[in-house]
Protein backbone atom coordinates (compact mmCIF):
# COMPACT_ATOMS: atom_id res chain seq x y z
CA UNK A 1 0.00 0.00 0.00
CA UNK A 2 1.02 3.58 -0.59
CA UNK A 3 2.03 5.88 2.25
CA UNK A 4 2.62 9.61 1.96
CA UNK A 5 4.43 11.59 4.61
CA UNK A 6 6.98 14.38 4.93
CA UNK A 7 10.66 13.55 5.24
CA UNK A 8 12.64 16.60 6.35
CA UNK A 9 9.79 18.81 5.13
CA UNK A 10 9.70 17.26 1.66
CA UNK A 11 6.81 15.06 0.49
CA UNK A 12 7.80 11.40 0.53
CA UNK A 13 5.84 8.58 -1.08
CA UNK A 14 6.58 4.93 -0.44
CA UNK A 15 5.02 1.62 -1.45
CA UNK A 16 5.04 -0.55 1.67
CA UNK A 17 3.62 -3.71 3.17
CA UNK A 18 1.34 -3.21 6.23
CA UNK A 19 4.03 -4.98 8.29
CA UNK A 20 6.90 -2.70 7.31
CA UNK A 21 8.54 -0.59 9.95
CA UNK A 22 9.75 2.92 9.21
CA UNK A 23 13.40 1.95 9.72
CA UNK A 24 13.18 -0.53 6.85
CA UNK A 25 11.24 1.85 4.61
CA UNK A 26 13.76 4.66 5.09
CA UNK A 27 16.81 2.44 4.57
CA UNK A 28 15.20 0.80 1.53
CA UNK A 29 14.96 4.32 0.13
CA UNK A 30 18.66 4.95 0.82
CA UNK A 31 18.09 7.09 3.92
CA UNK A 32 20.96 5.25 5.58
CA UNK A 33 21.70 7.85 8.25
CA UNK A 34 18.99 6.01 10.23
CA UNK A 35 20.84 3.07 11.76
CA UNK A 36 19.68 -0.46 12.39
CA UNK A 37 21.21 -1.35 15.75
CA UNK A 38 19.25 -3.82 17.86
CA UNK A 39 16.05 -3.69 15.80
CA UNK A 40 14.04 -4.41 18.95
CA UNK A 41 13.39 -1.01 20.52
CA UNK A 42 16.26 -0.99 23.00
CA UNK A 43 19.31 0.84 21.59
CA UNK A 44 18.03 4.12 20.11
CA UNK A 45 20.27 3.99 17.00
CA UNK A 46 17.18 4.14 14.76
CA UNK A 47 15.78 7.28 16.45
CA UNK A 48 13.96 9.75 14.15
CA UNK A 49 11.71 12.66 15.03
CA UNK A 50 7.96 12.20 14.53
CA UNK A 51 6.36 15.65 14.47
CA UNK A 52 9.41 16.88 16.38
CA UNK A 53 9.53 14.16 19.04
CA UNK A 54 12.02 11.29 19.17
CA UNK A 55 10.61 7.84 18.35
CA UNK A 56 12.15 4.47 17.49
CA UNK A 57 11.76 3.93 13.76
CA UNK A 58 12.41 0.17 14.19
CA UNK A 59 9.13 -0.10 16.07
CA UNK A 60 6.90 2.34 14.22
CA UNK A 61 4.79 0.91 11.40
CA UNK A 62 5.31 2.97 8.26
CA UNK A 63 1.57 2.94 7.54
CA UNK A 64 1.00 4.87 10.75
CA UNK A 65 3.06 7.90 9.69
CA UNK A 66 0.66 8.85 6.90
CA UNK A 67 0.58 12.65 6.69
CA UNK A 68 3.08 13.10 9.54
CA UNK A 69 6.48 14.79 9.62
CA UNK A 70 9.61 12.67 9.94
CA UNK A 71 12.98 14.29 10.60
CA UNK A 72 16.37 12.62 10.21
CA UNK A 73 19.81 14.22 10.76
CA UNK A 74 19.68 15.57 7.21
CA UNK A 75 16.86 17.82 8.42
CA UNK A 76 18.78 19.35 11.32
CA UNK A 77 22.09 20.02 9.57
CA UNK A 78 22.85 23.34 11.28
CA UNK A 79 22.58 21.81 14.73
CA UNK A 80 24.45 18.72 13.60
CA UNK A 81 27.38 20.95 12.58
CA UNK A 82 27.47 22.53 16.05
CA UNK A 83 27.12 19.16 17.79
CA UNK A 84 29.79 17.44 15.72
CA UNK A 85 32.23 20.29 16.38
CA UNK A 86 31.54 19.96 20.11
CA UNK A 87 31.92 16.16 19.94
CA UNK A 88 35.26 16.53 18.23
CA UNK A 89 36.33 19.26 20.68
CA UNK A 90 35.59 16.94 23.61
CA UNK A 91 37.16 13.90 21.92
CA UNK A 92 33.77 12.19 22.04
CA UNK A 93 33.75 10.58 18.59
CA UNK A 94 34.29 6.86 18.32
CA UNK A 95 32.74 4.66 15.63
CA UNK A 96 29.85 7.06 15.01
CA UNK A 97 27.15 4.43 14.64
CA UNK A 98 24.98 5.84 17.45
CA UNK A 99 25.67 9.49 16.60
CA UNK A 100 22.75 10.14 14.27
CA UNK A 101 20.11 8.78 16.64
CA UNK A 102 21.76 10.53 19.56
CA UNK A 103 21.94 13.85 17.68
CA UNK A 104 18.19 13.74 17.00
CA UNK A 105 17.41 12.90 20.61
CA UNK A 106 19.65 15.72 21.85
CA UNK A 107 18.10 18.15 19.35
CA UNK A 108 14.62 17.27 20.65
CA UNK A 109 15.80 17.47 24.27
CA UNK A 110 17.04 21.01 23.75
CA UNK A 111 13.64 22.09 22.45
CA UNK A 112 11.56 20.18 24.94
CA UNK A 113 13.26 20.76 28.32
CA UNK A 114 13.77 24.23 29.74
CA UNK A 115 17.11 24.66 31.57
CA UNK A 116 17.52 20.93 32.22
CA UNK A 117 19.78 19.74 35.04
CA UNK A 118 22.58 17.22 34.33
CA UNK A 119 20.35 14.52 35.76
CA UNK A 120 17.42 15.48 33.50
CA UNK A 121 19.69 15.40 30.44
CA UNK A 122 20.95 11.93 31.36
CA UNK A 123 17.44 10.67 32.02
CA UNK A 124 16.22 11.95 28.65
CA UNK A 125 19.02 10.10 26.84
CA UNK A 126 18.72 6.77 28.67
CA UNK A 127 17.48 5.05 25.53
CA UNK A 128 20.40 6.05 23.29
CA UNK A 129 23.17 3.53 23.82
CA UNK A 130 26.84 3.88 22.83
CA UNK A 131 28.91 0.71 22.95
CA UNK A 132 32.30 2.36 22.36
CA UNK A 133 32.58 4.84 25.15
CA UNK A 134 31.84 5.59 28.77
CA UNK A 135 29.50 8.47 27.79
CA UNK A 136 31.56 11.09 29.67
CA UNK A 137 32.98 12.94 26.67
CA UNK A 138 29.63 12.83 24.84
CA UNK A 139 27.91 14.12 27.93
CA UNK A 140 30.28 17.10 28.17
CA UNK A 141 29.66 17.93 24.51
CA UNK A 142 25.89 17.53 24.89
CA UNK A 143 25.78 19.78 27.96
CA UNK A 144 27.65 22.49 26.05
CA UNK A 145 25.22 22.16 23.11
CA UNK A 146 22.11 22.23 25.30
CA UNK A 147 23.36 25.26 27.24
CA UNK A 148 24.62 27.04 24.13
CA UNK A 149 28.22 27.02 25.37
CA UNK A 150 29.97 26.85 22.04
CA UNK B 1 3.23 -10.70 14.44
CA UNK B 2 2.35 -10.50 10.80
CA UNK B 3 -0.89 -9.13 9.44
CA UNK B 4 -2.26 -8.97 5.94
CA UNK B 5 -4.21 -5.74 6.16
CA UNK B 6 -4.06 -2.47 8.04
CA UNK B 7 -7.21 -0.52 8.81
CA UNK B 8 -7.24 3.01 10.18
CA UNK B 9 -10.57 3.17 12.00
CA UNK B 10 -12.77 6.21 11.31
CA UNK B 11 -14.98 5.68 14.37
CA UNK B 12 -15.20 3.35 17.35
CA UNK B 13 -18.10 1.59 15.67
CA UNK B 14 -15.98 1.06 12.56
CA UNK B 15 -13.09 -0.17 14.73
CA UNK B 16 -15.23 -2.73 16.50
CA UNK B 17 -16.93 -3.96 13.33
CA UNK B 18 -13.54 -4.50 11.72
CA UNK B 19 -12.14 -6.12 14.86
CA UNK B 20 -15.03 -8.59 14.97
CA UNK B 21 -15.00 -9.33 11.23
CA UNK B 22 -12.24 -11.95 11.61
CA UNK B 23 -11.27 -13.94 14.73
CA UNK B 24 -7.55 -13.19 14.32
CA UNK B 25 -7.94 -9.42 14.01
CA UNK B 26 -6.11 -7.26 16.50
CA UNK B 27 -6.09 -3.71 17.83
CA UNK B 28 -2.87 -1.73 17.63
CA UNK B 29 -1.73 0.13 20.71
CA UNK B 30 1.75 1.62 20.47
CA UNK B 31 2.88 -1.34 18.37
CA UNK B 32 6.00 -2.16 20.40
CA UNK B 33 5.06 -5.83 20.78
CA UNK B 34 4.31 -6.58 17.15
CA UNK B 35 7.81 -7.92 16.59
CA UNK B 36 7.85 -10.10 19.67
CA UNK B 37 4.92 -12.24 18.61
CA UNK B 38 4.84 -15.01 16.00
CA UNK B 39 1.07 -14.83 15.66
CA UNK B 40 -0.63 -13.98 12.40
CA UNK B 41 -3.59 -11.65 12.05
CA UNK B 42 -5.84 -10.84 9.15
CA UNK B 43 -6.21 -7.13 9.94
CA UNK B 44 -4.55 -4.76 12.38
CA UNK B 45 -6.95 -2.02 13.46
CA UNK B 46 -5.45 1.38 14.27
CA UNK B 47 -7.27 3.67 16.73
CA UNK B 48 -4.90 6.60 16.36
CA UNK B 49 -7.31 8.91 14.53
CA UNK B 50 -10.13 8.66 17.07
CA UNK B 51 -9.01 11.40 19.45
CA UNK B 52 -8.10 8.91 22.17
CA UNK B 53 -4.75 10.62 22.73
CA UNK B 54 -6.08 13.32 25.05
CA UNK B 55 -5.87 13.83 28.80
CA UNK B 56 -8.65 15.89 30.37
CA UNK B 57 -8.54 17.00 33.95
CA UNK B 58 -11.97 17.28 35.57
CA UNK B 59 -12.90 18.42 39.04
CA UNK B 60 -12.63 15.08 40.81
CA UNK B 61 -11.00 12.85 38.17
CA UNK B 62 -8.64 12.71 35.21
CA UNK B 63 -9.83 11.21 31.95
CA UNK B 64 -6.98 9.58 30.01
CA UNK B 65 -7.46 8.35 26.43
CA UNK B 66 -6.25 4.81 25.79
CA UNK B 67 -3.94 6.00 22.99
CA UNK B 68 -2.11 8.53 25.18
CA UNK B 69 1.60 7.73 24.96
CA UNK B 70 3.59 6.99 28.09
CA UNK B 71 5.62 10.14 27.43
CA UNK B 72 2.54 12.37 27.20
CA UNK B 73 1.15 10.68 30.30
CA UNK B 74 4.23 11.18 32.50
CA UNK B 75 4.69 14.83 31.43
CA UNK B 76 1.04 15.81 31.99
CA UNK B 77 0.70 18.26 34.92
CA UNK B 78 -2.43 16.56 36.29
CA UNK B 79 -0.73 13.13 36.24
CA UNK B 80 2.39 14.62 37.82
CA UNK B 81 0.29 15.75 40.77
CA UNK B 82 -1.23 12.32 41.47
CA UNK B 83 -0.06 10.98 44.83
CA UNK B 84 2.86 13.38 45.02
CA UNK B 85 4.09 12.34 41.57
CA UNK B 86 4.76 8.62 42.05
CA UNK B 87 2.80 7.56 38.95
CA UNK B 88 4.65 9.98 36.66
CA UNK B 89 7.93 8.93 38.28
CA UNK B 90 7.18 5.24 37.66
CA UNK B 91 6.24 5.71 34.02
CA UNK B 92 9.18 8.06 33.40
CA UNK B 93 11.61 5.25 34.24
CA UNK B 94 10.44 2.97 31.45
CA UNK B 95 13.15 2.55 28.78
CA UNK B 96 13.95 5.75 26.81
CA UNK B 97 11.91 8.77 25.75
CA UNK B 98 11.73 7.54 22.13
CA UNK B 99 10.07 4.31 23.24
CA UNK B 100 7.72 6.09 25.62
CA UNK B 101 6.60 8.39 22.80
CA UNK B 102 5.27 5.28 20.99
CA UNK B 103 4.04 2.99 23.77
CA UNK B 104 0.51 3.72 24.96
CA UNK B 105 -1.13 3.62 28.38
CA UNK B 106 -4.09 1.68 26.97
CA UNK B 107 -1.82 -0.85 25.27
CA UNK B 108 -0.04 -1.70 28.53
CA UNK B 109 -3.33 -2.09 30.38
CA UNK B 110 -5.42 -3.86 27.74
CA UNK B 111 -2.66 -6.43 27.21
CA UNK B 112 -2.26 -6.89 30.99
CA UNK B 113 1.51 -6.73 30.54
CA UNK B 114 2.87 -8.64 33.55
CA UNK B 115 6.08 -6.60 33.98
CA UNK B 116 4.30 -3.27 33.42
CA UNK B 117 5.53 -0.32 35.48
CA UNK B 118 2.34 1.51 34.40
CA UNK B 119 -0.21 -0.91 35.83
CA UNK B 120 1.33 -1.35 39.30
CA UNK B 121 1.12 2.30 40.46
CA UNK B 122 -2.31 2.79 38.82
CA UNK B 123 -3.60 -0.23 40.72
CA UNK B 124 -3.10 1.63 44.00
CA UNK B 125 -5.41 4.43 42.79
CA UNK B 126 -9.13 4.40 42.04
CA UNK B 127 -9.04 3.65 38.30
CA UNK B 128 -12.03 2.72 36.14
CA UNK B 129 -11.57 1.43 32.60
CA UNK B 130 -14.11 2.47 29.99
CA UNK B 131 -14.70 0.09 27.08
CA UNK B 132 -16.64 0.59 23.87
CA UNK B 133 -19.49 -0.13 23.27
CA UNK B 134 -20.68 -0.09 26.88
CA UNK B 135 -18.67 -1.38 29.79
CA UNK B 136 -17.00 0.14 32.80
CA UNK B 137 -14.82 -1.97 35.03
CA UNK B 138 -12.34 -1.30 37.83
CA UNK B 139 -8.71 -1.84 36.83
CA UNK B 140 -8.20 -4.57 39.48
CA UNK B 141 -11.28 -6.47 38.21
CA UNK B 142 -10.11 -6.22 34.61
CA UNK B 143 -6.67 -7.58 35.49
CA UNK B 144 -8.16 -10.62 37.21
CA UNK B 145 -10.75 -11.23 34.47
CA UNK B 146 -10.27 -14.20 32.17
CA UNK B 147 -10.96 -14.79 28.49
CA UNK B 148 -10.38 -12.77 25.36
CA UNK B 149 -11.73 -9.26 25.48
CA UNK B 150 -13.30 -7.98 22.27
CA UNK B 151 -14.47 -4.65 23.61
CA UNK B 152 -12.28 -1.62 22.96
CA UNK B 153 -10.57 0.17 25.82
CA UNK B 154 -11.15 3.87 25.15
CA UNK B 155 -10.42 5.68 28.42
CA UNK B 156 -9.15 5.42 31.97
CA UNK B 157 -10.89 7.41 34.65
CA UNK B 158 -8.45 8.16 37.45
CA UNK B 159 -10.05 9.54 40.58
CA UNK B 160 -8.15 12.40 42.16
CA UNK B 161 -7.72 11.65 45.87
CA UNK B 162 -5.31 13.60 48.06
CA UNK B 163 -2.42 11.56 49.37
CA UNK B 164 1.01 10.23 48.69
CA UNK B 165 2.42 7.28 46.78
CA UNK B 166 5.60 5.23 46.60
CA UNK B 167 6.97 3.32 43.63
CA UNK B 168 10.04 1.16 43.24
CA UNK B 169 11.16 -0.81 40.21
CA UNK B 170 13.92 -3.30 40.93
CA UNK B 171 16.12 -3.90 37.88
CA UNK B 172 19.79 -3.83 36.97
CA UNK B 173 19.53 -1.07 34.36
CA UNK B 174 16.90 1.34 33.08
CA UNK B 175 16.42 -0.87 30.02
CA UNK B 176 15.64 -4.05 31.99
CA UNK B 177 12.18 -5.30 32.81
CA UNK B 178 11.47 -5.13 36.51
CA UNK B 179 12.51 -8.13 38.59
CA UNK B 180 9.76 -6.85 40.83
CA UNK B 181 7.86 -3.58 41.06
CA UNK B 182 6.16 -2.23 44.13
CA UNK B 183 3.61 0.57 44.47
CA UNK B 184 2.09 1.77 47.71
CA UNK B 185 -0.32 4.63 48.13
CA UNK B 186 -1.97 6.29 51.10
CA UNK B 187 -4.93 8.31 49.90
CA UNK B 188 -7.31 9.84 52.44
CA UNK B 189 -5.61 7.62 55.03
CA UNK B 190 -6.45 4.48 53.02
CA UNK B 191 -3.41 2.32 52.24
CA UNK B 192 -3.09 0.30 49.02
CA UNK B 193 -0.26 -2.11 48.14
CA UNK B 194 0.35 -3.50 44.63
CA UNK B 195 3.13 -5.81 43.45
CA UNK B 196 3.89 -6.54 39.80
CA UNK B 197 6.39 -8.55 37.75
CA UNK B 198 6.31 -11.36 40.35
CA UNK B 199 6.40 -12.33 37.39
CA UNK B 200 2.58 -12.32 37.14
CA UNK B 201 0.60 -9.19 36.31
CA UNK B 202 0.33 -6.70 39.18
CA UNK B 203 -2.13 -7.50 41.95
CA UNK B 204 -3.25 -5.85 45.16
CA UNK B 205 -2.24 -7.37 48.49
CA UNK B 206 -5.81 -7.16 49.74
CA UNK B 207 -5.31 -8.98 53.06
CA UNK B 208 -2.34 -6.83 54.05
CA UNK B 209 -4.33 -3.76 53.02
CA UNK B 210 -7.37 -4.83 55.09
CA UNK B 211 -5.12 -5.40 58.09
CA UNK B 212 -3.48 -1.96 57.84
CA UNK B 213 -6.71 -0.13 57.11
CA UNK B 214 -8.22 -1.79 60.21
CA UNK B 215 -5.47 -0.47 62.48
CA UNK B 216 -6.39 2.60 64.54
CA UNK B 217 -2.76 3.68 64.38
CA UNK B 218 -0.17 1.91 62.25
CA UNK B 219 3.03 1.15 64.15
CA UNK B 220 6.35 -0.47 63.13
CA UNK B 221 5.07 -3.95 64.09
CA UNK B 222 1.99 -3.47 61.90
CA UNK B 223 4.22 -2.52 58.96
CA UNK B 224 6.32 -5.63 59.50
CA UNK B 225 3.20 -7.81 59.72
CA UNK B 226 1.61 -6.27 56.63
CA UNK B 227 4.78 -6.83 54.59
CA UNK B 228 4.79 -10.50 55.64
CA UNK B 229 1.09 -10.83 54.81
CA UNK B 230 1.60 -9.30 51.36
CA UNK B 231 4.37 -11.77 50.56
CA UNK B 232 2.28 -14.68 51.84
CA UNK B 233 -0.93 -13.84 49.98
CA UNK B 234 0.53 -13.13 46.51
CA UNK B 235 2.14 -15.68 44.19
CA UNK B 236 5.81 -15.41 43.27
CA UNK B 237 7.79 -17.52 40.83
CA UNK B 238 11.27 -17.88 39.36
CA UNK B 239 12.30 -16.62 35.93
CA UNK B 240 15.67 -16.00 34.32
CA UNK B 241 15.48 -12.46 35.74
CA UNK B 242 15.05 -13.36 39.39
CA UNK B 243 14.30 -16.36 41.59
CA UNK B 244 11.13 -16.77 43.63
CA UNK B 245 13.05 -16.39 46.90
CA UNK B 246 14.80 -13.26 45.69
CA UNK B 247 11.48 -11.73 44.64
CA UNK B 248 9.95 -12.52 48.04
CA UNK B 249 12.93 -10.95 49.82
CA UNK B 250 12.63 -7.85 47.65
CA UNK B 251 8.89 -7.68 48.30
CA UNK B 252 9.32 -7.93 52.05
CA UNK B 253 11.93 -5.18 52.09
CA UNK B 254 10.27 -2.75 49.71
CA UNK B 255 6.74 -3.11 51.04
CA UNK B 256 8.13 -2.22 54.46
CA UNK B 257 10.16 0.72 53.12
CA UNK B 258 7.28 1.94 50.99
CA UNK B 259 4.86 1.82 53.90
CA UNK B 260 7.33 3.72 56.08
CA UNK B 261 7.65 6.34 53.38
CA UNK B 262 3.93 6.90 52.74
CA UNK B 263 3.15 6.89 56.46
CA UNK B 264 5.88 9.42 57.18
CA UNK B 265 4.19 11.68 54.67
CA UNK B 266 1.30 13.41 56.42
CA UNK B 267 -1.69 13.30 54.09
Amino acid sequence: MQVKFFLNNRPFIAEVSPNDFLLKTLRDHHVTSVKNGCNESSCGACTVLLDGHPVLSCSLLTVRVEGRHITTVEGISEDVKILSDLFSDEGADQCGFCNTGLALAVYALKRELKNPSDEEIKRYLVGNLCRCSGYQAQFKAIVRYVRNEQ
Amino acid sequence: MAFHHYHRATSLEDAQQTLLSHPSNILLGGGLWIKKSNAEADTAVDLSLLGLDQINEKEDHIEVGAMVTLRDFETNPAIQKLGGGFVAHAVGQIMGVALRKLATVGGSIAAKLPFSDVITPLLTLDVTLVFYPKKEIKLADYLSSKGKNKDILTHLIIKKTPGFGFFKKVGNTALDFAQLNIAISRLNSHVAIALGSRPGVAALATQAMAYLNGCAKIGPKDIEKAAEMAVAELSFASTTFASEDYRKTLALTYVRRGLEEVLAHAS
